[in-house]
């Protein structure tokens, strides 16, 4: 097992309701690995139309 | 008795003015546990290098098994004791070593704690932290299985909580430990400690902590209280041992034959800084519609309630006013009729 430390970006759709963010989070980590540790750090709202928000997330990982 | 059970979370590694040094949350934890009655917390809230306490109301939960309980994935059952292994990272040098098993020996000695036997990891399990000083504490370790190794030959002998003990480069003299002791940074080892008691939590399922291996460090007269606790002694160890010496056992849910005495469909709050509302454990706990009480508790994150728009959600500015808000929960105080003005109650239409 290695384990990676990674910043990761991910947009939040409108879609997405606060009740499933957390699970709509795992489900785009567990495609790059068996996660360890995460947080969001960050959230900036996008600039564009659809009420997306920018999403930074902090995360361990391991392959 | 009436309780009201509550998580309290200081993130580990987010340079929290409260919390974020060694052990300087864990006056807090006794207010609000007082105020709660049951309180559930992490070790990087209880753990001051030598000092800790034990409190009857208060469990001991290490972070990725708080995350999973808040999850509703499993419970929590009180013991009496726990029998407690220790894994030595093999970087650790020998006299070090000696002085954390003269630790082991005075912890069964002068407090009674049952501290059962320990290994050595077949290889270093190598820390690296990233070097990235403005952002969070982060980091990785480069032998995890050596470290997960070591953790199941404890439990094969026995064991049922583990204290990893794990060498941490010397850099007593970079300019990121000289900030942190003197109280204006983020403690750089602190993420990187939270990566290695994940594993095991997640990997082995026992309850656990870690400990640094340091080597002694220079006096610094301009050390911040907050940081003290780590300057005495050898080691940080006893704050680990006290912790896990009655940490609950981790029942997975559903239990089928086990008694549990805190399941987390009892959790009525949580408890964290503002901005460090990105926790699985918070999200989990919005999901199931918890009263979130945000701390001002100044740290590097900014994710806020703006971008949540999450309805129970208690803004306040310390953690006195915390407990005042756990304390109406607990005893069933609207908290509206507690502020001013107040306003007349709503007539309600029928509608079709």
């Amino acid at each position: 097992m290695k384990l990676s430390s990674v910043d990761l970006n991910l947009d939040w759709p409108v879609s997405i309701k606060l009740k499933n963010l957390r699970e709509f989070i795992i489900a785009n980590l567990e495609k790059k690995g068996d996660v360890i540790r995460w947080s969001i750090v960050d959230i900036q709202n996008s600039i564009d139309s659809f009420g997306t928000k920018k999403l930074k997330i902090k995360v361990v990982l391991a392959n | 008795m009436e309780i009201s059970p509550t998580i309290f979370i200081i993130p580990t590694g987010i340079g929290c003015e409260i919390g974020g040094f060694a052990g300087d949350a864990l006056p807090t934890a006794k207010l609000l546990s007082s105020a709660s009655g049951c309180l559930i917390t992490h070790p990087n809230v209880m753990n001051g290098g030598n000092l800790s306490e034990k409190d009857q109301n208060i469990f001991y939960v290490e972070g990725f098994s708080l995350d999973r309980f808040a999850k509703g994935e499993i419970g929590l059952k009180r013991v009496k004791e726990q029998k407690i292994g220790i894994i030595f990272d093999s970087g650790i040098e020998n006299e070090i070593l000696v002085r954390h098993l003269q630790v082991a020996d005075a912890c069964v000695s002068t407090l009674g704690i049952n501290v059962h036997s320990y290994v050595v990891t077949k290889k270093p399990i190598s820390i690296v932290i990233d070097p990235d000083s403005s952002k969070m504490s982060s980091g990785i370790i480069e032998n995890p299985d050596i470290l997960i190794d070591a953790g199941k030959c404890l439990i094969k002998k026995g064991v049922t909580a583990i204290a990893i003990v794990t060498k941490f480069p010397d850099d007593s003299d970079s300019p990121e430990t000289s900030i942190y002791r003197e109280g204006k940074g983020v403690d750089p080892i602190s993420g990187v400690e939270a990566v290695i008691s994940h594993l095991i939590s997640k990997f082995l399922k026992v309850p656990c902590a870690h400990a640094p291996a340091l080597s002694p460090i220079d006096l610094n007269e301009n050390l911040d209280p907050r940081a003290a606790a780590e300057e005495i002694g050898y080691t940080f160890l006893p704050s680990v041992l006290i912790g896990l010496s009655n940490a609950p056992d981790i029942v997975e849910l559903p239990a089928q034959h086990e008694l549990i005495s805190l399941h987390p469909d009892q959790i009525e709050s949580i408890v964290v800084p503002h901005g460090a509302l990105g926790g699985e454990a918070v999200l989990a706990g919005m999901e199931k519609g918890l009263n979130i009480i945000s701390v001002k508790n100044q740290n590097l994150l900014n994710v806020t309630n703006e971008f949540y728009d999450y309805p129970n959600l208690f803004e306040v500015s310390n953690y006195l006013e915390a407990a005042g808000i756990i304390l109406a929960i607990k005893k069933g105080i609207t908290l509206n009729s507690i502020k001013r003005p107040l306003n007349k109650i709503q007539k309600c239409s029928h509608s079709n």
